[in-house]
């Protein structure tokens, strides 16, 4: 069991934090994915859970910190990349041999010889255990490290990107032994970059996106929100079976000059359905689409106390520069009803209570501005209130599959205020729909698409919830689905007007 | 014990290791071979023996066998900041203190044994190698002996070392006046080159780095410590030439005459064999010091 709470890293001061506030729990008898791009904040969490990097938060291996393990190697198994980037990483120096590599590391541990004999058996080296480590291949390499990471015998592994660049008959050996190695009842904490491999290999999922936590989810969930199947089809008539695809109830988007892509309905099906219509079909394939990852933008001190700088989000449209205009930065929607409790600024019940700024000062700078925007919008608008508030109260009521998940990561109050990006609106839109509380997420998401107006209801209203998160609320559910409706366009409006 | 267990399985697994060590006595031997053929005819002189036997070639801050003993110890320093084998484990700072004293005491008895091992060889390529016109004073005077030597030797119902076997005859290059002691401090002085070679390398991470500062200490303290004590008036440098040849090769090469005749401290002064290991305790405080701000080795 490992309990990894608010992992923090911010390596120069008034940069963006590389890790902000990490919170997850990696339980026995599962593997644990953490997931995102590179640059995402991986490796810096796993140094960090390990304490070879100076941050804040804490790390629990099993309720003891990791330099506190009486005998670390034989708790927690870790595999780190070597020296060398990337794929070029080694095990260990390469003028030693594999196996008197593996028993000077077996002295280091404490463990007998013989153990190191075992383990080069076990990963598959036996056969080359006297040769030295030079003329080893990456994926040798990769093995003999999680050999040395298993000397002790330990419950627990942490693994960074043991698959990165190997062979697919190197990553399947791997996936295979990390899976047995979880169903034995080990713990499993493992980085990848890749969706595909997260979902084949974990069984829960944490993304990371710029340092943040934008989704901790079980494997299926993860698979239905961040993946999703559809059937590659190419031929000559690809318009007349596009019309007859949709006709089915079908999705069906262009892919290419010749070819579509089609969701929502078998590839068996499809080719029934050409055959029987006498379309001619030159290539028929399922295949895995990755959805977009959620992104978050990130609110970053200037570095002059009171000011502040905002980064736009990777798919926005460059804007005026933000940093220009660091005092007037606008709320996006108001939550006017609510600014009358003396709550709301710090937002005390909402699960994002939990998420400190990454910078102390960063929340002495956002905070009166966060206010001042907010009073205005008191004034003006007060009709919002309810439907706010009953949103509010109604989502607790869903039930989130995880205590404490995802959710509204991104909107949290410091946050707020800051993380307008002066883009356009398709940003914010995307930004919003990826990142819902699970329970909303989970039961939307499979019509993500189709009703485009639903969507944009729930994404304003969940919107809405986070502002308002915690927030009291007294009003019924009964209410909410009345006046959720007629007020959301409102506030889009007005969002987009500010 | 851990620690030793596995710094003296690294030290044996690697090539390099055995590599160096070879090359320090090859050149050794090397050396001394061709400067006992050059020696000029008549009677040897102490410190020209103590220079022959322990292969000490002017101009080079140290002899060979420190020289190598360093090197070892920077590289065995350099190995685990650049291939960790477990870089997690080193996080807490009692296990690096660990880690790092083992490696000095590894590092340090390879060096002693290396600097025995040139004396051995040194001696029989000497002997080998001086030419006829030469005599060891040892060899033939009982007065020449240093007074240990020649106790033992009457101990042993000897009245000089041309009793021996001639298979001993090497023994009396090593016998002579104030010769063991400056093959003592031979010693000592290797084993403390290898700990600043470790420390040096400890301060910088980078084994290149701690050889180079390793090649730049001796001259920089030879010549402070000489300046210093030559204003304090204390003769001890022509004796300290003989082991640290760096100083007098200076001398050799602008001729200066004084150096050679003057010494009369014994190598044994302990101003001397505190001016060898201060700098190694000093810098193993330093290297302590530094660890602690540290996250790995």
């Amino acid at each position: 069991m490992i309990q990894i709470t608010g992992l923090t890293k911010v390596y120069r001061k008034g940069a963006p934090p590389a890790l902000l506030d990490l919170t997850f729990d990696a339980r026995p008898g599962l593997v644990t994915a953490l997931l995102g791009a590179e640059g995402a904040g991986k490796s810096t969490a796993l140094r960090l859970m390990l304490e070879l990097e100076r941050g804040q938060g804490v790390t629990l291996f099993d309720g003891r910190r990791y330099r506190r393990l009486r005998r670390p190697e034989r708790e927690v198994g870790v595999l780190l990349p070597g020296p060398g980037e990337g794929v070029a990483a080694v095990a260990g120096h390469p003028g030693l041999r594999a196996h008197s590599h593996l028993r000077m590391l077996a002295a280091a541990v404490g463990v007998p010889a013989r153990r190191a004999d075992e383990l080069l058996e076990q990963t598959r080296l036996a056969a080359v255990a006297g040769q030295r480590l030079r003329t080893f291949s990456p994926g040798m390499h990769r093995r003999l490290a999680l050999a040395a990471a298993l000397l002790g015998d330990p419950g627990t592994l942490l693994l960074d990107g043991p698959t990165e660049g190997l062979s697919p008959r190197n990553v399947e050996w791997f996936h295979f032994f990390l899976r047995s190695f979880a169903v034995a009842g080990g713990t499993v904490l493992v980085t990848t970059r890749t969706p595909q491999e997260a979902s084949q290999l974990a069984d829960r999922v944490v993304t990371l996106d710029h340092g943040r936590l934008v989704a901790d989810q079980p494997v299926a969930e993860f698979r239905r929100t961040r993946l999703s199947r559809e059937v590659a089809v190419r031929g000559p008539q690809m318009a007349r079976l596009a019309d007859l695809l949709v006709s089915q109830g079908a999705e069906v988007r262009r892919d290419g000059s010749v070819g579509l892509a089609v969701a929502g309905i078998d590839r068996t099906e499809i080719g029934e359905l050409a055959y029987r219509h006498g379309i001619l079909l030159h290539e028929l394939a399922d295949r895995v689409v990755e959805q977009p990852a959620p992104r978050v933008v990130l609110p970053t001190a200037s570095g002059r106390s009171g000011h502040l700088r905002v980064r736009p989000a990777a798919e926005a449209e460059p804007g005026p520069d933000p940093a220009a205009e660091p005092v007037t930065v606008p709320v996006p929607v108001v939550a006017p009803g609510i600014e009358r409790v003396p709550a709301p600024v710090t937002e005390p019940g909402a699960p994002t209570a939990r998420e400190p700024e990454p910078v102390p000062d960063t929340e002495a700078a956002t905070t009166p501005q966060r206010r001042a925007p907010r009073r205005q919008g008191d004034a003006s608008l007060p009709t919002r209130a309810l439907p706010v508030a009953v949103v509010a109260a109604a989502l607790p009521a869903l039930g989130s599959p995880v205590p404490g998940t995802p959710a509204p990561r991104l909107a949290e109050p410091g946050q707020v205020g800051a993380a307008i990006e002066p883009a356009p609106t398709v940003a914010v839109d995307r930004l919003f729909r990826d990142d819902l509380l699970p329970a909303a997420d989970s039961a939307r998401v499979r019509t993500r698409g189709r009703h485009e107006s639903t969507d944009l209801l729930a994404d304003d209203t969940v919107r809405l919830r986070r502002l308002t998160s915690g927030a009291t609320a007294a009003s019924t559910a009964a209410s909410a689905a009345s006046s959720a409706p007629s007020s959301a366009p409102a506030t889009t409006d007005d969002h987009r007007s500010e | 014990m851990r620690a030793l267990a596995y710094e003296l399985r690294r030290l044996r697994g690697l090539r390099s290791t055995w590599l160096l060590i070879a090359a320090v006595l090859l050149g050794d031997v090397a050396v001394a071979a061709v400067l006992a053929g050059q020696a000029p005819d008549g009677p040897l002189a102490a410190p020209v023996g103590v220079r022959l036997l322990t292969a000490a070639v002017p101009l080079i801050p140290l002899p060979f066998a420190a020289l190598g003993a360093g090197v070892l110890g920077a590289l065995s320093y350099g190995h685990e900041v650049r291939h960790p084998g477990l870089p997690a484990s080193l996080v807490s700072y009692p296990r690096r203190v660990r880690l790092l004293l083992a490696k000095l005491l590894v590092v340090g008895l390879v060096a002693a044994g290396l600097a025995l091992a040139t004396l051995l060889l040194d001696t029989v390529a000497v002997h080998l190698a001086l030419p006829g016109g030469v005599t060891v004073a040892a060899w033939a005077e009982p007065a020449a002996l240093s007074a240990r030597v020649s106790e033992a030797l009457t101990g042993a119902g000897l009245s000089g070392l041309s009793d021996l076997p001639g298979v001993l005859a090497p023994l009396a290059l090593v016998a002579g006046h104030g010769v063991p002691a400056a093959l003592l401090a031979f010693v000592l002085l290797a084993v403390v080159a290898a700990w600043t070679g470790v420390l040096t390398a400890s301060l910088t991470r980078s084994a290149a780095a701690g050889v180079l500062l390793l090649c730049a200490l001796p001259p920089l303290l030879e010549s402070g410590v000489a300046l210093l004590l030559r204003r304090t008036g204390r003769p001890w440098l022509a004796r300290a030439a003989e082991l640290l040849p760096f100083q007098s090769g200076i001398e050799w090469a602008y001729g200066g005459a004084h150096g050679t005749a003057a010494g009369s401290a014994a190598l044994t002064d302990p101003a001397l064999l505190v001016a060898v290991s201060a700098p190694a305790a000093v810098l193993l405080l330093a290297a302590l010091l530094v660890q602690a701000g540290r996250r790995a080795l």
